[in-house]
């Protein structure tokens, strides 16, 4: 079973990643990961919405009301530079995890 | 279809924050149901299974409102205040001072308005430079998360700061005239009050103002411009 802190890990990292394209609400950064991962990640509002309010209290990321084209009010988060710089270093954690892993398996296969 | 702002309401009555947050979490919350039905519908499900997909989004929301909870006290409302407002507003402020030191030590000479000794000063310097403090202090502000009101509070809080010092000294000065037995002119002290008033808090406030409602201006087209996914 996946740990908590992992699976924070992973969802904050999803998170950021998919906010350095630009700002998105909850829903569309939900749509996007689901996308872009091909279903592996999904969010559901109950995962997402405590998380991002987690992430912007750290100031990692910044939440704004804003009106759409479509007259709907929704509330777009973007990153902060506090969180562009929590990024770089998170990637290179979670890269080295995944090689770390991939050796291991290799070495259990052989 | 549901109406998904009552079910949220309903379900999140018990979120022990104050209401604007309240209502912010809400509307959020509902907005996101919304678009989930509507995606769901136009991808051809029947309205009853989009309703379903979309409800089991959230299985508990109990546990939903407590996570919630957790994840917004994090950052303790006093600590919040001194980010939104007070450094914000105290560098404000004490820049703001320093300048208008630094202009009187340089020797410019405010402008007097009106005539005799109800005539009223302005430092034009010091006056043109208000919008760049109330710009900064809504800037620092709005970078800690402050809302508007905030923001504009901070970009405020030099004359705010004046307004209560008026406020006070007024009071101590009658103690001691009347303790010195100088008779009071409540006349004069209304003229003094007023005059005061008008040059060192309403026309600086207005001014500090101005630059804060520049810089919301500024961040809401910036935010705009960075747009790129709001459907």
């Amino acid at each position: 079973m996946i740990g908590a802190g992992i699976k924070r890990g992973t969802a904050e990292l999803a998170v950021l990643s998919v906010l350095e394209g630009g700002a998105m609400h909850g829903y569309e950064m939900a749509r996007r990961i689901e996308q872009q991962t091909k279903g592996a990640l999904r969010f559901t509002l109950a995962a997402l919405y405590p998380m991002l309010y987690r992430m912007e209290q750290h100031g990692w990321i910044r939440g704004a009301w804003e009106t759409s084209s479509n007259g709907r009010r929704k509330r777009c988060y973007r990153l902060t530079p506090a969180g562009r710089k929590k990024l770089s270093p998170l990637r290179r954690e979670w890269a080295e995890l995944f090689r770390a892993l991939r050796r291991l398996t290799k070495v259990a296969h052989a | 279809m549901p109406n998904w702002q009552e079910l949220v309401r309903q379900h999140l009555s018990g979120l022990a924050l104050d209401a604007a947050e309240k209502d912010e979490i809400h509307a959020e919350l509902t907005a996101h149901l919304e678009e989930s039905y509507e995606v769901f519908c136009a991808e051809g499900l029947p309205q009853r299974e989009a309703v379903e997909r979309t409800l089991v989004q959230v299985a508990d929301w109990q546990d939903l409102q407590r996570k919630i909870l957790i994840a917004r006290r994090r950052k303790q409302p006093m600590q919040k205040r001194v980010h939104q407002l007070w450094i914000p507003g105290l560098l404000t402020m004490m820049l703001s001072t320093i300048f208008l030191i630094a202009l009187q030590k340089l020797g410019f000479q405010p402008r007097l308005v009106g005539s005799g000794p109800n005539g009223i000063l302005f430092y034009a310097p010091w006056l043109a430079s208000l919008p760049f403090f109330g710009a900064l202090g809504a800037y620092l502000s709005a970078r800690g998360g402050g809302l508007l009101g905030t923001a504009l509070l901070a970009s405020v809080f030099p004359v705010l700061a004046l307004t209560a010092v008026f406020l006070l000294m007024f009071p101590i000065d009658f103690v001691v005239e009347r303790v010195i037995e100088r008779p009071v002119d409540f006349g004069t002290v209304a003229t003094d009050l007023l005059r005061d008033g008008i040059d060192w808090i309403l026309v600086p406030g207005v001014a500090l103002l101005a630059g804060g409602f520049l810089v919301h201006l500024l961040f809401n087209r910036h935010s705009w411009s960075n747009e790129t996914a709001v459907g």
